[in-house]
């Protein structure tokens, strides 16, 4: 039952109980409508509550906390949200906004990390930092109101009020595509209602639809398995279809979705990338570990040798609280190095391995320009706009939005074959507009070499840079799962069905 | 000091270039900036970390040594600072057990609900169940039974194996004369024992008594009695001679409890309470995939893909071709035994073969182990089967990533409802009308 349908009951269901029943249920279901309200309020009608937890998206669980927060009626409150139109549509989006204000009439501060446009506009006040990333930013470039801040020149404020966008070249121009297509008729997994589509090749293809609609159901659960059965003997079944097919036309499908990188504080996009195999291959060919015989095993902080061994090579010990969360605290013999103090006295240009696995992709870009090979690797980490994070940052600490631009970024570093299909699902998740200008900027290149690229996505600067849109819905859950319009951007917006072609319409028109 | 202001002096953390930044108190703030830019640093690792330190702060000395010292945020001061509370993306709860009903709490006041406010609904008959006193009972009995004769029976023992030999000593000792064992009535006699190897149902015939208004002082004790013998529960047998029309049909049972129960089936159970409609609790899962919702099970179209292959030439996929191993010794012992080969391919053998094959046999067979690190060239050992072979791989946890992916290719992961269960009878069905 989704939230919707249970709302419903809950609100139904009192005159049905006898006058015993009624005493009883009365104060519990009060509690319960209340609840549910809140999360119909933020725009997750359409889950279940025995949806497990773990496959819901970040934004998701982030508006069920925000559900319970609103829900508790505090006053005088901090809250500090980390992007939480992450997923939405703009639909759903307004309602969310909405429901901030209404946590601030409330009597709270809502301090919101965000890079939605309409956020942004909605917001108070506005604090604005850069002006670039990494080493280059952390200074405030602007504080104040909103009119105040579309009268300055930021970066922020370019794209605001529309001096500056996110691609590049002329924007009603699409792309021909290569007149081949993949066609899958009669999809009918979860929510979909038995229908046909086609995904023109050669193509930025876009898959739009407000949350809850079925993209996800199309993309990720349908075609995706299908073609790595195919190609990969892949074990993940799809869900019910009828037929499919062009499959011949491509001949090898990356599929870059938000799982995490890996679970475990070793993992990190250093290792990730493979990149970090050359660093230490460049460590062991310094003069340095010549005279010691250092291996490339000596650098790395896995296997015995070359880390601290006082902590494994984790940098920190845990230590087990019984009845409380176990405690991390940093090794007090590497002090969170990682490695025992010989490795570390192996220095490149005056870094050791541990002070590089600490460097930002942006400085290791800078430090690394005359090795080509590591180059390479990390350059396209810094493409995809992940130049702040560090070498060796633990997977652990990094987010579904940042893991995915890391798989991009070691698939991008491949080669491609040309006929080559990515799936990438909100790509632009924690993306800042100039980021989002990067990131398309790959994007585009790959589908200019006859690559085809599926990206599922709200952010309207996306939707209007595809070549070929394919609209879900008209709403989520029960009410989705139907094709509402597919063509390019213009015929879109211009066929006026479902909730994108208007904010679509919206955000051609501005340009 | 402003107090419509919170007002963050010098941050310097991470790439923080000494800031100072003003949030004006009840607005709604937008911090942005590119990637990198230190959006971050200054909502979580400066403001959301003094907040939280400061709060921590008043606890005793003692309790924070178990929340661990939050380091100082790099920055100069705050002021105007309120508690602060971070809705994060970033999950941490990676817990099949964890859902959105359990995350919202929803799920706890639905459980308080059903098991509050719910009525139960029997899984066999599906009537309604129902619940009495015992003067409702007594009163009951007095209006269906009148004038009738009657047993009153206390169950002791419900579909159990054993001999119960000192349950009867107790009974006798007890002064009981009479009990129904399996539905037949027979007397207590000293040393009295049943068949271990059969399911019994037993019952103590507490009283016979013609029903009677006048009689009801003696049916009131007899019926707290039996209550008391049966733990809540009891019967009423009707002697089968009488035929009385409209009357409950002679030699036919009747179930009353304190507890709830059906009426018709006599299947009772305790109150219904909130950890029933918990699919965490072993008084609510499903026993079988203990309130996960899918097991895991070996596939043996899986294991045994190609069935015109033999098993030298790797019909039996997780093992391979033949290698000199010793589950390879245990297939030829096992083979030989029926008289087929390693080179019998699989469809010629009997389906009673192939079942041995893949679940095992509790039958010792002789094993060939000359060459295995072995002095003797022969022993006796059960076989396990390859199912068991691959689920016991399957649930070593100190796999790597590659064999527990080979393991689990072998397996199919199969969603089940959850029903739920007491503790103390089948499944359950609680429903609302």
């Amino acid at each position: 039952m989704d939230i919707q349908d249970l709302y419903d009951w809950t609100c139904n269901v009192e005159p049905r109980l006898s006058e015993r029943q009624r005493t009883i249920a009365n104060e519990i279901l009060k509690e319960i409508r209340t609840r549910l309200k809140f999360m119909l309020e933020v725009g997750l009608d359409y889950l279940s509550l025995n949806r497990p937890a773990e496959s819901l998206s970040g934004g998701e669980e982030q508006r069920i906390r925000l559900a319970t927060q609103i829900g508790s009626k505090l006053v005088n409150v901090l809250y500090i949200l980390d992007e939480p139109s992450i997923g939405l549509h703009q639909r759903d989006n307004v309602r969310l906004i909405e429901s901030l204000k209404e946590l601030r009439d409330g009597g709270n501060t809502v301090l919101v990390v965000e890079h939605d446009r309409d956020m942004m506009l909605s917001a108070d006040w506005v604090i604005d930092l850069g002006p670039r990333a990494g080493r280059k930013g952390g200074e405030v470039v602007f504080q104040g109101t909103v009119p105040e801040l579309l009268s300055t020149d930021t970066l922020t404020a370019g794209y605001l009020n529309g001096k500056l966008d996110t691609y590049e070249g002329v924007l009603s121009e699409r792309r021909e595509g290569n007149g081949k297509s993949i066609v899958l008729r009669g999809c009918r997994g979860n929510n979909l209602k038995g229908i046909d589509v086609e995904f023109p090749l050669g193509k930025l293809i876009c898959v739009t639809g407000v949350s809850g609609s079925g993209k996800s159901t199309l993309v990720n659960e349908t075609l995706q398995p299908i073609l790595s059965q195919r190609f990969y003997r892949s074990l993940k079944e799809p869900l019910a279809y009828d037929s499919i097919e062009g499959v011949e036309f491509i001949d090898k499908i990356v599929d870059v979705d938000q799982s995490p990188i890996g679970r475990s504080p070793r993992s990190n996009p250093a290792t990730y990338t493979g990149v970090f195999s050359d660093i230490r291959q460049l460590f062991v060919e310094l003069p340095e570990s010549k005279i010691r015989a250092y291996k490339p095993g000596r650098f790395s902080f896995n296997v015995s040798g070359g880390r601290c061994e006082a902590c494994g090579g984790n940098g920190y010990k845990t230590i087990e609280m019984n009845f409380l969360p176990d405690v991390m605290v940093p090794c007090e013999v590497c002090r969170g190095k990682r490695y025992n103090r010989e490795t570390l006295e192996v220095r490149y240009k005056g870094k050791s391995i541990a002070d590089v696995l600490d460097m930002t992709i942006n400085m290791a870009v800078e430090f690394f320009e005359n090795v080509p090979t590591i180059l390479n690797k990390i350059k396209v980490l810094q493409d995809v706009g992940l130049g702040y994070l560090k070498l060796g940052q633990p997977s652990t600490t990094i987010s579904g939005g940042e893991s995915q631009r890391v798989k991009l970024a070691t698939e991008l570093a491949k080669r491609d074959t040309g006929h080559t299909l990515y799936i990438l699902d909100e790509p632009t998740t924690g993306l800042h507009f100039e980021d989002i200008r990067v990131l398309m900027g790959v994007l585009n290149r790959l589908v200019e070499k006859g690559n085809t690229v599926i990206v599922i996505e709200h952010n309207l600067d996306v939707i209007k840079q595809a070549d070929w849109i394919i609209d879900i819905g008209p709403e989520g859950g029960r009410g989705g799962g139907m094709l509402v319009a597919q063509g390019t951007p213009e015929q879109v917006a211009a066929s006026g069905k479902g909730y994108t072609s208007r904010f679509l319409a919206e955000e051609l028109s501005r340009n | 000091m402003d107090k419509s202001k919170i007002i963050v002096t010098g941050a310097r953390s991470n790439n923080l270039k000494n800031i100072d930044v003003e949030i004006p108190h009840k607005s709604l703030t937008v911090v942005t900036g590119l990637s990198g830019s230190g959006k971050s640093s200054l909502a979580f690792d400066t403001i959301y970390a003094e907040g939280q330190r400061r709060y921590i702060e008043t606890f005793s000395a003692y309790a924070r040594n178990f929340l661990g010292n939050l380091e100082r945020p790099d920055v100069d001061r705050i002021t105007g600072l309120s508690p602060v509370i971070s809705i994060e993306q970033k999950t941490t709860n990676r817990n099949p057990r964890s859902t959105v009903g359990t995350v919202t709490e929803v799920y706890d006041y639905l459980r308080l609900l059903f098991a509050r406010a719910g009525e139960a609904y029997s899984y066999l008959s599906g009537q309604k169940m129902v619940k009495f006193t015992e003067e409702q009972i007594i009163n009951l009995i007095i209006n269906d039974y009148e004038g009738q004769k009657i047993y009153v029976l206390a169950p002791l023992v419900r579909n159990r194996k054993g001999h119960y030999k000192e349950l009867f000593e107790s009974i006798r000792r007890k002064g009981y004369i009479n009990v129904r064992v399996d539905g037949e009535l027979r007397e207590v006699k000293p040393g009295m024992k049943l068949d271990r190897y059969r399911n019994h149902d037993i019952e103590v015939v507490i009283e016979k008594l013609v029903v009677n208004e006048k009689y009801r002082h003696r049916l009131t004790e007899s019926v707290a009695l039996a209550m008391k013998q049966g733990e809540g529960i009891m019967m009423i047998l009707s002697m089968p001679e009488e035929t009385i029309p409209g009357r409950p049909e002679p030699g036919v049972l009747r179930h009353y409890s304190k507890r709830l129960m059906c009426p018709e089936t006599g299947i009772s159970y305790r109150d219904p309470a909130p950890h029933n409609f918990s699919f965490n609790s072993p008084q609510g899962f499903c026993p079988k995939c203990k309130g996960l919702g899918y097991i895991s099970a070996v596939d043996e179209d899986k294991v045994l893909p190609d069935r015109t292959l033999s098993v030298r030439k790797g019909a039996i996929a997780p093992l391979g071709p033949f290698k000199n191993t010793l589950i390879f010794r245990q297939i030829t012992a096992l083979l030989n035994k029926y008289d087929y080969t390693l080179d019998t391919p699989i469809a010629d053998m009997t389906n009673d073969v192939v079942d041995e094959l893949l679940n095992g046999s509790d039958d010792r067979i002789k094993v060939q182990i000359t060459g295995i690190n072995s002095e003797a060239d022969a022993v006796f050992m059960e076989y396990e089967g390859v199912v068991k072979y691959v689920r016991s791989l399957q649930q070593q946890t100190d796999l790597s990533a590659a064999e527990q992916k080979w393991a689990d290719q072998f397996a199919v992961t199969s969603w089940h409802r959850w029903i739920f269960r007491t503790s103390m009878t089948g499944p359950v069905t609680w429903s609302r009308v």
